[in-house]
C-alpha cells in the first residue's frame, strides 16, 4: 500500500531520546580486537578450569582420545564469549537491561574502525572482506596439502589420520567461508546503498554477525591441535562422537557460524523489507539485492537446524546424551537428516548471491536491460523455497526408505527449473549485446561457463541410479566444487573487481587483473575437470591412498592446483600494489553503472546520502535516451509516495 | 516543511520528513524482525521435534523409552515449569494492552510480574534438568528430554531477557516524558518504538506459549 511521506501533524518533536556520545576513553582503555583477544585467552583458560572442576572426576565424559570433552566445549564456549565482550558487542545488551539505550558510535575515520565493533555497514562490509579472505586463504592452503599428498597413490608425505584431518578442516572452512563469502562484504557494504538507505535496520546485530564469523574461524582452527575430526565438513555420527577432542571444535565453530549467519540474515531481511527509500518499489529493486533476500531467507530458517543438530552433537559428547547412538536409542541418521536439511539450502545459499552478482554486472557491460527481470527474481524464490524439499537425495545411499527415493529424485529434478530460469536470464541479457569484456565481465562470463557444469552433473547426480553409482567419488566433489569454486568465488571476484572503486575509490590494474581471470580459469578447470573422470573411474573421496594407473590424473590435477594458487598471489600482487601501495584513483563511474550505489560520493560519506534518494526508476535501463533518471538525490522526501509496511500504520499514533 | 534538525555528533542534517520516514522503518523492522525471530526458534525447535519423532517411531533396539512412563521426566516440575511460563505469557499480554489504554501502574506491575515468573519458570526448568530419575543416554525419550530442557532455557532466557529491558526500559523513559511533559501514548517517536518492541515482545511470548503446551504434551503426556 502507497501512502506520501508528509510529515505527521504531531509534533515530532521530540526527536529520539538522543543518543549519548561514547565517553572519551585513552586508547588501552578502548575495545579492539586486541581486548578481544585477552578475553577470548581468559575465557578459554577459564571454561577449561570450570569444565576440568566440573567434570574431571567423571571418566565417562572422556572421549575416544580420553579428553576431558565437557572442559573442551567449556572453553571454547566462554572463549566465544569472552571474544564478543572484549569487542564490545555485549555492551549494548548489558546496558538495556537497565533500561540504557545506545551509546552514539562517534565518527571515527582511521583505519583503526576496522578492528572494532563498528555499526557502520560499510566498515562491517571491509571487515566481512578480509575476514573471508583469510578463511579463503587459509582454507585454500590446506588444499594445497591435499594434493600435494595425492601426488603419489602410494608413497606418502603424511599419515591417513592427518590427511583426513586436513580434509575436514579444508571442506569445514571453506563451507563456513563460502555462506558468507558474498552476504557479508558485499551484502552488508551494498545493499543499504542500492535500496537507497542510510543504515541498515539492526546494525549492532549486523556487527555481531561478523565477529561471530571470525569465532568461528578461530573456534575451528583449535580442532588442529585438539588432533583434528576424522568425518570430513559433514560430521556424520556414529565417527562424529567416537572422534577426539578436534569434533568438539568442529561442532561449537558450526554452532557460532551459524549464529553468525542467523543474524547476518536476520539484519539484511529486515533492512531490504523496510528501508527502501522512496519510490524504490519492489520492481525497482536490484537483481542482487533480491538475490541477498533470498539468500537471507534460508540463512534465518535453515540455519537454525545446523545449530540444533550442533547442540545435539555436544550434549552427546559433554552430556553423553544418545542422539546419535545407535545403540542407545539414538539414530546416526538423525545427524544426517537434521545436517542436510541446513545443508541442502547451504547450496544456495552459496549460490544465489553468485548469480545476483552476475546478473547485475551483465546489464553494464552489454549496456542491455536485465532479460525478463521477474522471472529472475522468481527463479531465486523458487530456488530458495524448493531447496527445503530435496535434503533426502543425499541419503539415497544410507538412511532412507528406498520407496521415498523418486520423491526426492523429482524434487531434486524440479529445483533445476528455477535455477535454468535465472541462467537462461543471463542468458538473454548477453544475447546480441555488444559485449564489454572489461575484468568483472570476464569473471561472470567465467562463472556461468562453470556453473553450467557444475549444475549439468547436478542434474545428473539427483538420479539415483548415477547416484548410487558415482557416491562418495571424486565426480561428487568436482560437481561442487564447479558449483562453489567455479559458480561462487568466480562471482565475489566478479564483485570485488567490479565494486572496489566503489568501495576504495582506487582501481585494480586491468591487465593484471586479466592476467589473474585468465590464470584462475583454465587451472581451475585444469584441476577439476580430471576429477570427474577419476569419479568415473572409481577414485573415492577422502581416501589418500589410489590405484596407480589413476596417477597421471592426480598428477595433472595437483600442477594445476598449484598454478591456481598463483593465480591468486596474482590477485594479491595487484591488490597490494594498485590499491594500497600505489593507489590508483578510479573515476567516479568507471563501468557507467545506472546503480544507485554509484550516485554516492567516493568514498561513501558515513550516512551514505545526503538526503534519503528518491528513486524514480530501476537500474537497468541502458541505451535508452529518453529513460527516467534511477534516481534524485536532491528531491526533498515529501513529493514522493513510498511503501510502508503494515505494522507501521498498525502503531499509528 | 524541510526544516533541518541538527542531530549531534552525527554530521548531517535531517529533515523531519526524513525522520518521519526512518522512525516508520524502524517501527516495521521491529515488526518483522519480531516475526523472523519466531520463525527462527519455530525452525530450530521443529528440529526438535523431528529428532522427538524420528527417534521414537524408529525406536532403534526398542531403545525408544526403556521402562515406560514411571521413569519419565517428573510430570509436576514440567507442569510447573509450563505454568509459570503461561503465566508470564499471559502477563506480558496484560501489560501491552495496558500500556495501549494508557495504564502504566498496571503495565509496569504486569510486566515486573511477568519477568518474575518467567524467571521461576526458569529456575525450576534448570532445578528439574539437575534432578533426574534417569541419566541423559539412557534412551532416546532421555535424550531428546535433554535437549528440550536445553533449549527451552536459553528461549526462557532469550523471553526474559526482552521483557526485563522493556520494563527497565519504561523506568527511564517515564522520567524523561515526565520532563518533557508527554506520556507513552503520545505519537513520539521514543513512545511509538517502545511500544512496537513491546508488542513484539508479547508476540514472541505467544510463541512461548505454543511451544511450552506443545513440548509439555510430547514429553509428559502422550
Amino acid at each position: 500500500m502507497a501512502i506520501d511521506t508528509t510529515a505527521p501533524e504531531a509534533p515530532l518533536g521530540a526527536a529520539p531520546p538522543p543518543a549519548a556520545p561514547a565517553p572519551h576513553r585513552p586508547v588501552w582503555l578502548q575495545q579492539n580486537v586486541l581486548t578481544a583477544i585477552v578475553l577470548a585467552v581468559a575465557g578459554f583458560a577459564l571454561g577449561h578450569w570450570a569444565g576440568n572442576r566440573i567434570a574431571g572426576g567423571y571418566p565417562n565424559v572422556a572421549g575416544a582420545s580420553g579428553e576431558n570433552e565437557v572442559a573442551i566445549c567449556l572453553s571454547l564456549g566462554l572463549g566465544v564469549l569472552g571474544w564478543l565482550l572484549g569487542i564490545g558487542a555485549l555492551n549494548y545488551p548489558i546496558a538495556k537491561m537497565f533500561g540504557r539505550e545506545a551509546i552514539q558510535e562517534p565518527y571515527n575515520p582511521s583505519w583503526t574502525r576496522f578492528f572494532k565493533f563498528s555499526t557502520d555497514h560499510k566498515v562491517v562490509g571491509v571487515q566481512y572482506f578480509f575476514g573471508v579472505i583469510t578463511f579463503f586463504f587459509t582454507a585454500g592452503l590446506l588444499a594445497m596439502a591435499i594434493r600435494t599428498e595425492l601426488l603419489y597413490p602410494t608413497n606418502h608425505l603424511i599419515g591417513p589420520g592427518t590427511y583426513i584431518e586436513i580434509v575436514g578442516e579444508h571442506g569445514t572452512m571453506m563451507m563456513m567461508m563460502a555462506s558468507s563469502a558474498v552476504v557479508g562484504p558485499l551484502g552488508n557494504y551494498l545493499v543499504p546503498l542500492m535500496i537507497g538507505a542510510r543504515r541498515t535496520a539492526f546494525p549492532r546485530i549486523e556487527a555481531t554477525s561478523f565477529w561471530l564469523f571470525t569465532a568461528g574461524y578461530l573456534v575451528i582452527l583449535t580442532a588442529l591441535p585438539f588432533g583434528g575430526f576424522p568425518t570430513g565438513w559433514t560430521g556424520y555420527a556414529p565417527l562424529q562422537t567416537q572422534a577426539s577432542g578436534g569434533m568438539d571444535s568442529y561442532l561449537v565453530g558450526f554452532a557460532v557460524i551459524g549464529l553468525g549467519m542467523i543474524l547476518a540474515g536476520f539484519n539484511l531481511i529486515a533492512t531490504i523489507i523496510h528501508y527502501r527509500a522512496p519510490g524504490m518499489t519492489w520492481a525497482r529493486v536490484p537483481v542482487f539485492v533480491w538475490s541477498i533476500l533470498a539468500t537471507s531467507a534460508l540463512l534465518a530458517l535453515a540455519t537454525p537446524t545446523l545449530v540444533t543438530a550442533g547442540l545435539f552433537g555436544i550434549l552427546d559428547r559433554t552430556a553423553q546424551t544418545a542422539f546419535y547412538v545407535n545403540e542407545r536409542g539414538g539414530s546416526s541418521f538423525l545427524w544426517e537428516n537434521l545436517f542436510w536439511f541446513f545443508g541442502h539450502p547451504e547450496v544456495y545459499i552459496m549460490a544465489l548471491p553468485g548469480f545476483g552478482i552476475v546478473a547485475e554486472i551483465l546489464p553494464v557491460f552489454t549496456r542491455k536491460p536485465v532479460f525478463a527481470y521477474r522471472v529472475a527474481t522468481a527463479g531465486m524464490f523458487g530456488v530458495a523455497l524448493l531447496s527445503f524439499f530435496v535434503w533426502q537425495h543425499h541419503l539415497f545411499q544410507s538412511g532412507i526408505n528406498p520407496d521415498m527415493r523418486p520423491l526426492y529424485m523429482l524434487t531434486t529434478e524440479l529445483i533445476s527449473i528455477p535455477t535454468g530460469f535465472i541462467y537462461l536470464v543471463t542468458l538473454g541479457t548477453l544475447w546480441r549485446a555488444r559485449i564489454r569484456f572489461e575484468v568483472p565481465m570476464l569473471f561472470a562470463l567465467g562463472m556461468l561457463f562453470n556453473f553450467l557444469i557444475g549444475g549439468v552433473t547436478g542434474v545428473f547426480l539427483s538420479d539415483v541410479p548415477v547416484d548410487v553409482t558415482v557416491h562418495g567419488s571424486f565426480f561428487v566433489m568436482a560437481h561442487f566444487h564447479y558449483t562453489i569454486m567455479g559458480g561462487l568465488i568466480f562471482a565475489l571476484f566478479a564483485g570485488i573487481y567490479y565494486w572496489t572503486p566503489k568501495v576504495t575509490g582506487r582501481q585494480f590494474d586491468q591487465r593484471l587483473g586479466k592476467i589473474h581471470f585468465w590464470c584462475m580459469f583454465v587451472f581451475f578447470n585444469c584441476t577439476f575437470f580430471p576429477l570427474f573422470i577419476l569419479g568415473l573411474l572409481g577414485m573415492p573421496r577422502r581416501v589418500f591412498t589410489y590405484a596407480a594407473n589413476l596417477q597421471f590424473l592426480n598428477d595433472f590435477s595437483s600442477v594445476s592446483a598449484y598454478l591456481l594458487g598463483t593465480s591468486f598471489l596474482i590477485f594479491v600482487a595487484n591488490f597490494i600494489w594498485t590499491i594500497v601501495i600505489e593507489p590508483r584513483p578510479a573515476p567516479a563511474n568507471p563501468w557507467g553503472s545506472l546503480g544507485l550505489e554509484w550516485q554516492t560520493p567516493t568514498p561513501v560519506p558515513y550516512y551514505n546520502f545526503e538526503r534519503i534518494p528518491v528513486v524514480m526508476n530501476d537500474p537497468y535501463h541502458y541505451a535508452e535516451a529518453d529513460a527516467d533518471p534511477v534516481a534524485d538525490i536532491s528531491l526533498p522526501p515529501p513529493a514522493v509516495a513510498m511503501n510502508r509496511p503494515p505494522a507501521a500504520q498498525a502503531i499509528e499514533p | 516543511m524541510s526544516q533541518a534538525i541538527s542531530r549531534e555528533p552525527a554530521e548531517i542534517q535531517e529533515t523531519l520528513e526524513e525522520r518521519a520516514y526512518e522512525l516508520r522503518a524502524a517501527e516495521g523492522a521491529t515488526w518483522t524482525g519480531t516475526r523472523l525471530a519466531i520463525g527462527i526458534a519455530i525452525f530450530a525447535f521443529a528440529s526438535l521435534a523431528f529428532a522427538y519423532f524420528y527417534l521414537r517411531s524408529g525406536n532403534n533396539l526398542d531403545l525408544w523409552e526403556v521402562s515406560g512412563r514411571a521413569h519419565s521426566a517428573p510430570t509436576a516440575y514440567g507442569a510447573a515449569v509450563m505454568a509459570f511460563m503461561l503465566a508470564a505469557v499471559a502477563l506480558t499480554v496484560l501489560a501491552v494492552r495496558r500500556l495501549k489504554a494508557g495504564r502504566l501502574i498496571e503495565w509496569q506491575t504486569a510486566g515486573w510480574a511477568s519477568v518474575l515468573s518467567g524467571l521461576l519458570a526458569l529456575g525450576l526448568q534448570i532445578f528439574e534438568l539437575t534432578n533426574l530419575p534417569f541419566y541423559p543416554g539412557r534412551d532416546g525419550y532421555a535424550s531428546c528430554f535433554i535437549g528440550w530442557a536445553t533449549m527451552n532455557i536459553v528461549a526462557i532466557i532469550g523471553a526474559v531477557y526482552w521483557q526485563e529491558t522493556l520494563v527497565a526500559r519504561f523506568a527511564v523513559l517515564k522520567r524523561l516524558f515526565a520532563a518533557e511533559g508527554t506520556t507513552f501514548d503520545s505519537p513520539l517517536p521514543a513512545a511509538r518504538l517502545f511500544r512496537a518492541n513491546a508488542d513484539g515482545c508479547a508476540a514472541f511470548m505467544i510463541f512461548m506459549a505454543v511451544a511450552e503446551v506443545f513440548f509439555w504434551v510430547l514429553f509428559y503426556v502422550i
